[in-house]
């Protein structure tokens, strides 16, 4: 599976999704989409949060998977959700405007 | 192939690094206080047999035989007082939820250094060394005669101890800032206060405690 790149490799700033396409019909939208706000986040971060979620919220079996200590993810979890805080403002108001 | 090698030497080197300057990323809560609290007492034991006092967060005094007990009290004293303040530092500045058994877990495994020093001054050489100097500076006859070795023995003692109370110092740190998930200016200022508060405070509970007991 290909990796979803969420910012630019030559500027570094946030990639916009320009182009959508149903793979039954071929039928493709074009425009200028933000992606949802955990989109926005690293790959890393975005692995992060998937075992979080597999772990049912566990902050020690994170732990233990990660051989981390607790305050590392603990930590590591802070910094991601003051990231989602930033970047997900702007997205979430977009996505209750289109709502 | 070269490139994976060189990758893996790197991961490996950096491992090895924050295993020694910031083990508190692997390391925290029980598994820390059960690790820091033996090393402490084992402190404890080697400053007694060589009559060390560790009486001051970061003081090292050799030459004054005590009971057996006060040698891993002065290390419980000194780690206690300092996991107090940073733990209520940390509740005014950390913006995270953090708990304890951390603070206090990391705080009394970043005191594994002395126990290098607790060994490191276990031959006499430093005791006859460390009078001799202190007679001639009191402008006394010295008691006992020093050769060469001893003086060598000094040396190396004094600049691992050095080294050890430097190091013991970033630890500190690394625990505080991780534990309290706190970073920058405020994490440092408040932990250089704690430091120079606690170790005021430990000398005002110590040196008492030693002079009651001899």
């Amino acid at each position: 599976m290909k990796i979803l790149p969420t910012t630019c490799p030559a500027c570094n700033e946030q990639l916009k999704v320009k182009s959508l396409i149903c793979e039954n019909c071929s039928t493709e939208i074009q425009g200028s989409y933000d992606l949802p706000p955990l989109g926005q986040l690293s790959i890393d971060d975005q692995l992060f949060l998937l075992d979080f979620i597999k772990t049912s919220g566990s902050l020690k079996d994170m732990a233990g998977i990660l051989k981390l200590s607790y305050p590392t993810v603990r930590n590591r979890l802070d910094e991601i959700i003051e990231r989602i805080k930033l970047t997900g403002n702007a997205g979430k108001n977009n996505m209750e405007k289109n709502l | 192939m070269t490139e994976i090698s060189l990758n893996s030497e790197t991961s490996t080197r950096n491992r090895l690094s924050q295993w020694l300057f910031n083990p508190f990323m692997f390391v925290a809560g029980l598994p820390a206080l059960s690790a820091g609290l033996a090393i402490i007492l084992i402190s404890g034991f080697f400053c007694w047999l060589g009559s060390t006092h560790f009486d001051g967060v970061l003081d090292v005094h050799t030459g004054l035989a005590a009971q057996w007990w006060i040698f891993p009290a002065e290390g419980l004293i000194d780690w206690i007082l300092l996991a107090i303040p940073l733990f209520f530092f940390g509740l005014i500045i950390s913006k995270s939820s953090f708990r304890l058994i951390d603070v206090f877990g990391t705080q009394a495994l970043a005191r594994w250094p002395y126990l290098i020093t607790a060994v490191v001054m276990l031959p006499s050489a430093n005791l006859k060394v460390g009078n001799f100097v202190f007679a001639r500076l009191a402008q006394t006859t010295p008691v006992v005669a020093v050769n060469l070795a001893d003086i060598f023995i000094f040396a190396v003692a004094m600049l691992l101890g050095i080294l050890m109370a430097v190091w013991m110092v970033v630890l500190m740190y690394r625990a505080y800032s991780v534990s309290c998930n706190v970073k920058g200016t405020k994490a440092i200022a408040t932990f250089i206060i704690a430091l120079i508060g606690t170790e005021i405070i430990s000398k005002v509970i110590i040196l008492p405690l030693i002079n009651r007991v001899i």
